[in-house]
Formats: structure tokens, sequence, C-alpha cells
């Protein structure tokens, strides 16, 4: 935390009017406010930096690239097809495809995540069952398990399944342990008053109908930032689609992007226009739901 | 509420079966394909402790696990440290201060891969930014290349993963300073302590519940970075940037060695439980639970 010196009056200053003191104070409540926004924005500029970098050189055009010492100048911009890089790569190298390909798994499986994850939230959070302590503790154990532990297994599995080259491996597992999804829930399903659920059960209303009707349209806040963020992490999604797709009319943006950088490794222009298209949908997305998102990583953490 | 007995299982039943087959179960199965030697187009034929003995015989192993540890060492003070400090920044109340936190946290939410190649292409030797930079302003004569040098790599690689990584650290920081109760800080402020004091006798002990949990996820996180490895240097030059989870995936579905990644992936498990434990055993030496 910033503190400027010692804020304290010296021996040699006796006495200062009440105004001097609050003077003092704002002068140096002013001197602490620049300090922070000083260092605010140099880690602003840090961490915006590569996305300019990169939103810059989607503009040149590839002889720009190249240069000593580097230019700063959106080059493409001032020529008759100012989006060039963009449409090269998403029509020529199928990024468009991709883009649907991404928008596609990371729908089906964030969707599928609701389901699953608010099903078992609701047991775990208002039912009582045999084991369900233990159940849910292995469901928090898992995500400390790293991927590389679990992934052979599993790709044995898909292999067995036939389910290579499809969206499958993507999808399935994803959805089907939403650890993260069910904790999130189960806490928020958690804080429902008791009363709700007595008074629908008095009506004769089923468990089903319990949660479909009451606590689902309750948790709509949490949903929404557990659909977020399921969304986000599939749409970025590498490992699985590095391992399960090899067809190139099915590959996700991230797996579009590493193999356009295998082919082509120093068309700078055209690799960052592609990270672009890769990162503006979820900064949009973070954009709209800042809010939802925030909050749904937040309780990840904290009960 | 009264239901059936089954009722709740029902509930469970897809998030269980999931969890039973793609992490669960494998945790077994991985263990004893440990004990194979498979290279998944032919039956695996079982050869015991072989991949554990080859694993401990081969300077690969010792490299990578020495890169492993050099990894964590680096990425998880620097990411906790960034975290740390960006939660404080922004919890001054400060004007904007919400719209630095959404700053902050955007590198999170973007594929790693995208920002790893505008890392790859800034870090670049001749025409990267930043070498450019170092000799027109700082006047350094050859600038290292950050990515092709085997002494550099692993960091730049942690660098780039702590730098895309820390606004959520910031977050969890951040939610744990918002906890903590305001009059304390003022009551010892009025009672003649320096800022500085309440920061150290008063914020970190209080927030010490939540440095522990991102000291653990910090540690999970850099045990299984593969994404950033895979996008920035590929775990090279050889294999000065090959970490165990990296090195893991090119046994298994690179050279197709099932029964040695899966040794791998046990020593992995033994690495992170054995850190994870040890925390907890450490624990009740600084974090305070009010």
């Amino acid at each position: 935390m910033a503190d400027l010196g010692h804020g304290g009056a010296g021996p040699d200053v006796p006495r200062e009017s009440a105004a001097a003191v609050r003077r003092r104070t704002r002068l140096r409540r002013m001197g602490v406010d620049t300090l922070i926004y000083g260092f605010l924005l140099v880690f602003a500029f840090i961490t915006l930096f590569p996305f300019m970098w990169m939103l810059i050189t989607s503009f040149k055009l590839p002889g720009d690239v190249f240069r000593i010492p580097p230019s700063f100048r959106p080059s493409m911009l001032w020529t008759d097809t100012p989006f060039g890089n963009y449409t090269e790569v998403l029509f020529r190298f199928d990024f468009l495809r991709y883009a649907g390909n991404s928008l596609f798994v990371a729908t089906i499986a964030a969707t599928g995540q609701l389901v699953t994850c608010s099903l078992a939230g609701f047991a775990f959070a208002r039912m009582h069952f045999f084991l369900k302590n233990v159940l849910f503790a292995l469901l928090i154990f898992t995500l400390l398990i790293p991927i590389e532990i679990t992934i052979i297994p599993e790709f044995l599995l898909m292999v067995r399944l036939g389910w290579l080259d499809t969206y499958l491996p993507l999808i399935v597992p994803s959805l089907m342990v939403g650890a993260f999804g069910t904790f999130l829930l189960t806490e928020y399903f958690k804080t429902v008053p008791a009363s709700l659920e007595e008074a629908a059960t008095i009506d004769g209303a089923t468990p089903f109908q319990i949660y479909r009707h009451i606590f689902l349209p309750l948790a709509t806040p949490a949903l929404a930032s557990l659909f977020v963020i399921a969304f986000i992490t599939n749409w970025n999604e590498l490992l699985r689609p590095v391992l399960y797709i090899s067809d190139r009319n099915l590959r996700t943006l991230p797996l579009g992007l590493t193999a356009l950088q295998g082919q082509y490794e120093s068309s700078w222009t055209l690799l960052m226009a592609g990270s672009i298209i890769s990162i503006l949908p979820m900064i949009l997305v973070y954009l709209a739901a800042q809010k939802y998102i925030i909050r749904g990583f937040i309780s990840s953490g904290l009960k | 509420m009264r239901h059936a007995k089954i009722t709740p299982f029902l509930f469970i039943a897809p998030m269980l079966i999931g969890l039973l087959v793609f992490r669960l179960l494998p945790i077994g199965v991985s263990f004893g394909i440990s004990f194979t030697s498979w290279n998944i187009f032919s039956p695996p034929q079982w050869i015991g402790l072989d991949n554990y003995r080859t694993m401990v015989q081969s300077a690969a192993f010792w490299e990578v696990a020495r890169n492993t540890v050099v990894f964590a060492l680096v990425f998880v003070p620097l990411v906790m440290g960034l975290g740390l400090s960006l939660a404080l920044l922004v919890n001054q109340k400060l004007r904007g201060s919400t719209f630095f936190r959404g700053v902050f946290f955007m590198p999170y939410i973007t594929s790693i891969v995208a920002v790893a190649l505008a890392w790859k292409w800034i870090l670049a030797t001749r025409f990267g930014l930043l070498n450019n930079a170092l000799i027109d302003w700082f006047g350094v004569q050859s600038p290292p290349s950050w990515l092709g040098d085997p002494s550099y790599a692993l960091f730049a690689v942690a660098f780039v993963l702590a730098w895309q990584s820390a606004g959520f650290q910031m977050l969890l920081f951040l939610a744990g300073l918002q906890n903590i109760d305001e009059s304390i800080k003022e009551a010892a402020l009025i009672d003649g302590a320096s800022r500085r004091q309440v920061f150290r006798h008063i914020t970190l002990p209080l927030l010490s519940p939540i440095t522990f949990f991102v000291l653990i996820i910090s540690l999970i996180a850099s045990s299984q970075t593969f994404e950033v490895t895979y996008a920035l240097t590929g775990g090279g030059p050889q294999r000065a940037s090959t970490t165990l989870a990296f090195y893991i995936y090119q046994n298994a579905f690179v050279h197709f060695q099932m029964g040695f990644a899966s040794a791998l992936a046990y020593a992995l498990l033994l690495f992170v439980g054995g850190l994870t434990l040890l925390n907890f055993v450490l624990r009740r030496r600084w974090v305070h639970y009010g």
C-alpha cells in the first residue's frame, strides 16, 4: 500500500491551525492518489499493450511487418482493402467456419453444463442422501487434479468409442463434469429460503417441479454467470481439440490458429488478424456480461 | 423436502457418471497403463516397473522435472505478487477503479493461443518490439533471443502465463480484501499505527486464508501448464521450456508412448499432491482463521 513518508508534524512545527492540517492531509491524499493512478496506468498499459500491438499488426501490409525500427502505422487502412488481412483469414483460411464451429461447441457445452450442474447442485443443496458429502468432496477434489493425469485414459476411451473427429469429445466431458458449476450452483441454491420449497411441497409439487419452477428461475443470475464462464472456457479450449480433431473442417478457432501458425509462421499480419478474430467475440461477451463473469469467478473461489 | 430415496441420485446421475468416467476412473486406469508398454496401435504389454525405471534413469526426465520446479518457483510468486498488487491498487476506491479492474481481468478471458502469439511477436529476436526498444532506448548491444535461448525460454513462458492469469488472482484477493472489516483498520490507525503497520499486521494476516487458497490454485495452474507452452515455444529450444505436463502430452500424443506417459502422469500427480499436502501442513504456521 502506498505510504508517502511520514505525515506527523515534526517537533519544529509546534502548532498548526486546523485548516493547515486539513490542507496538508488533502495534499498528501492527492499525492497518494497520483501515485496509485500512476501504477494503475503502468499496469493497464502492460495489460493492454499486446492487444494493441495485435490490432495494429492485423491492419498492416505484410511488407511493413519486418521493419526496423518497428512501425506503429496500420498501413493497410490506407489501401482500398483496409480489412484485407481479415477477409483473407476469414475466407481463404476458413476462420469463418472455425468461428462457427467454436460457437457451436461452446454453446452446446455451456448449455449442457447448465442442465447437469443445476440438477446436481439442487440435489446437493436441498436433499439428503447416502454419501452426499463424500461425493461432493470428490467433485471438488477433481478440481485439484491436473487434466494431464486423466487425459490419456480419456483419449483411449474416445478412440474406443469412435468419437475421434467428432465434437463429442469436446462437449461430453466438459458438459458432464462441471465441478466448478456444480459447486457454484450448490452454494447458490443453499441460500434459497426453505419456506419456498415447503409451501410447494404442501401443494403437492414433485422435487423436479420444485427444481424447475422455483429454483431455476431464482438462480438466473448464477446460471448466467455459469453460462458465460463455461462458454468462454470452451471457446478457448485447446488441448482437447488438438487431441481429437484432425479434420480441418471441424477445427475450432484456437486449433485453426495454431494450424495457421504452423503453416505460415512469419505471416504476422494474418496471424494477428486470426488472433483478433478469436478473442474479439469473447471481449464483447465480457464487456456485455462483466458483472456476471466477475461475480461467478469470485464465487468460484469463495463461499 | 420429501422425496424418494432414489430421487437425489437421479438428479446427480449425469454429473456422477461424468465424474466417474472422465475423472475418477481415469486416475486408476492411468496407474494401470503406467505398467505397460503401449503405443495404442498394438495391444499393451505388461512390463512391470520398467517405465518408472526408465523415467528416473533418463536425463531428459530430470531436466523436465527441474524445469517444472523452476517454472513453479517463478510463476507462482510472480502471479501472486501481481495479483495482490493489482487487488490493492483497485481496492483504493478511486474513480475508475472498476474500469481498471475490468482491464486487468481481460487477458484471463481471452484465448491463450491468441495472446501467446501476440507475445511471440513482441518477444521475437530481430523484429520483436521488446528487443528493438531495448536497442533503441536502452542501448543494449545484442538483446537475447527470449524464446530461442534455453536460458530465457522457460522464464518467458512463465511471464506470459502470469501476465494472462494475474487478473484472476486479483479478483480473488480483491474479494478477500473487501471482506476485511474496515473498522479494525481504522481502530489501529487511530491508535497510532502507520499504514504500513496496518498492512503488515492486520491486512495480511486477515487475508491469509485467501492467500492460501490462491497459492494452491496457482500451484495447480503452474503444474498443468500446457496451452501457453504449446503456442509459445512448443517446449523448446530442445527441452528448455518443457515442463512435466507438456512432456506428458508429447510422450502420449506425439510419440504415442502411453505407458511411459502414464508413468510421467503419476510423477506429476506425486508432485502436485506432495506440494498441496505440504502446504496444508505448513498452513497453520501462517494462515490465520479469524
